[in-house]
């Protein structure tokens, strides 16, 4: 949609085809995808009714629909790989809430990370990858949920690509056509943490611990609110609506306290190649931006986090750091985590902590969390199943 | 390429300007490269600027330069130290992005398989190997003490009986050691269409020949199930 923007004297009117908002434009991405399939050129994967959608507002205003059943899990290839009890938590709380979802194998990794780590890619293999995840959720009837912050991030800005460029329309749609498959996008790219900061009043009602003692540090992620900013959930309750809601919404929901520190907008020091390759920067970059102002100038309990590579980084590099002094320690977990524990998830069959380097058994025992008995019954599950035992699944596997 | 004593590569002043001109062309740079008020408000915010030597300011600074040399300069070991955070695009005032240049001069760098690009993605091999064969950027059995003996003694736990416990999380795809998840081989063979033709595995074969053979085998081996 042009707005109009006319000067105060009335003498010249102008049309702009976005607005700026404190210094940043819209553009009309949703408007011109909504064109696109009009012409027939892409097919929309919409938010209807059957979604049970709910609206959050974005940095400019815009309100966002973010769908809370039938869904398409879009997983993570960090947060499978390394820290499990993440899509657990989050398929844990769905179960609980009778959401219709489907998990499955036939899913390919956004290659993303790959992407902003080794440059071995390009806008047309990237949006390529993003379109084939889309159309099979599409096929299924169902609506990707994007449970990676790199993915997000990385999908939102191919589908401004997408909608913004012919030719690379053209192409991936002559890709799409090889593999049998059709340009397709969402009508909103959602994040799994969308999810849980608008189903976060129904998930304070499963709370099953006093969290007014525990004090939160939240990591936003990198990816889910500097790459395309604009469609991001802020709330004028939230930080004033100065920070991303997300992550912090679903703690204050669950009573704990948020606590400020200085840092709070840097990264992890992921680095995407940092990490495997020069991981003395993410290392130091962990210990002296992020885990030492939050433990000096906080005395968090927890650092609350909303992505795969964020969540490893600052959890893993924590023990090294001994090495060079730094005392400071702090566990480290993804919102959804830290509220399957708050509402009496498993700490070692659902949420997973075992995977955990940086002590989270303190943590736990301030909550009033029994991980001893945890553990113990999971020691004994893993017995059941090495005699041959059927695992205790969260869904059946067609 | 030629290298001189200090292993900085010698190019013609031609093949800079080429370079250059390869960067201005993607279809992204205009809307990446704006205008540049020398604030500093990138750099100000920018991690990695902490620790190395590497500055968004800069990089916009040379790209508005339209001096092919000083863009060259950043070819070789500079890019690679930006953390892709794009911190820099979201809070220039300009809403220039830094660190979407960064990616641009990247993608060149491979193509061409500078050295440069060669020896800082050696040790990166292993994901390339598991994203491009498999479908997957990392998986359990990666998770080794050897290769990080930095992350603590706990590592030895996440990797003995790995099998076991990847069989007590409660989700079927991820009941698996060599992959994140048990991704479907119909899923593989897209992706190995979508990187044919995109142009992905020429890019791995001009930056890491060898891994090249390793991957094609795989993937013939998949193709052909």
């Amino acid at each position: 949609m042009a707005i109009e923007i006319r000067n105060r004297l009335g003498l010249a009117d102008v049309k702009s085809d976005f607005r700026h908002i404190a210094g940043r434009k819209i553009e009309n991405i949703h408007e011109e995808l909504l064109e696109l399939e009009a012409k027939g050129e892409i097919k929309v994967i919409h938010i209807t009714d059957k979604n049970k959608p709910i609206e959050a507002e974005t940095l400019f205003g815009r309100k966002k629909k973010i769908p809370t059943t039938k869904l398409w899990h879009h997983k993570s290839c960090g947060q499978c790989g390394n820290i499990p009890g993440y899509p657990v938590s989050l398929l844990w709380f769905m179960n609980k809430f009778g959401t219709e979802y489907i998990d499955e194998k036939n899913q390919t990794s956004c290659t993303a990370w790959n992407y902003h780590g080794s440059a071995t890619s390009n806008p047309v293999g990237l949006a390529a990858v993003a379109v084939r995840n889309f159309h099979r959720a599409y096929e299924l009837g169902l609506f990707p949920l994007i449970h990676c912050a790199t993915s997000f991030g990385d999908y939102k800005e191919m589908r401004n690509l997408l909608v913004e460029n012919k030719e690379l329309r053209d192409e991936v749609r002559r890709i799409m056509h090889k593999i049998g498959r059709e340009l397709i996008l969402p009508e909103e790219i959602v994040h799994y943490s969308e999810w849980v900061h608008v189903m976060r009043f129904e998930i304070a009602k499963l709370k099953k611990y006093d969290l007014s003692n525990i004090i939160t540090t939240v990591h936003p992620a990198c990816h889910c609110y500097k790459m395309i900013p604009e469609d991001c959930i802020y709330d004028k309750d939230i930080y004033a609506g100065k920070r991303t809601a997300v992550s912090t919404g679903v703690a204050l929901a669950l009573g704990a306290q948020v606590a400020d520190y200085s840092t709070w907008y840097d990264c992890c020091g992921f680095g995407f190649r940092h990490i495997l390759t020069e991981r003395e920067a993410s290392r130091s970059f962990v210990m002296d931006r992020k885990i030492r102002p939050m433990v000096r100038e906080a005395n968090s309990d927890v650092c609350i986090t909303q992505d795969t590579g964020c969540t490893t980084t600052l959890d893993k590099n924590q023990w090294i750091g001994k090495a060079m002094g730094y005392t400071e320690q702090v566990p480290v977990m993804a919102d959804v985590m830290f509220a399957a524990l708050a509402c009496g998830a498993d700490v070692y069959k659902i949420v997973q902590l075992q995977w955990h380097t940086t002590d989270w058994r303190p943590l736990c025992e301030k909550m009033g969390i029994d991980w001893k008995k945890s553990e113990e019954e999971y020691k004994a599950y893993l017995e059941q199943l090495r005699a041959g035992g059927k695992p205790e699944n969260l869904y059946e596997y067609a | 390429m030629e290298y001189d004593e200090n292993g900085v590569s010698i190019v013609s002043n031609e093949f800079k300007k080429e370079i250059f001109e390869e960067a201005k062309k993607d279809f992204r740079y205009e809307e990446y490269v704006k205008g540049c008020l020398n604030c500093g408000v990138c750099t100000g915010g920018c991690p990695p600027h902490r620790f190395f030597d590497f500055s968004p300011r800069m990089v916009l600074q040379n790209c508005k330069s339209n001096d092919p040399e000083l863009v060259w300069g950043m070819m070789d070991e500079y890019v690679w130290a930006c953390f892709q955070c794009f911190t820099c695009a979201m809070i220039c005032p300009f809403l220039n992005n830094p660190g979407g240049v960064i990616a641009i001069l990247r993608e060149i760098s491979v193509r061409r398989g500078f050295e440069s690009a060669k020896k800082v993605l050696k040790p990166y091999s292993r994901v390339l190997l598991k994203l491009t064969a498999y479908g997957n950027q990392l998986s359990p059995d990666m998770i080794q003490p050897d290769f990080f003996p930095d992350w603590g003694p706990h590592i030895v736990y996440a990797s003995q009986d790995l099998p076991l416990k990847r069989k007590a999380i409660p989700m079927p795809t991820l009941q698996v050691t060599n992959l994140a998840w048990d991704v479907a081989p119909e899923a593989m063979k897209e992706l190995y269409t979508i990187f044919e033709e995109a142009g992905v595995f020429k890019i791995i074969e001009v930056v890491d020949p060898a891994l090249y053979e390793i991957i094609q085998d795989i993937v013939d081996d998949v193709r052909s199930e």
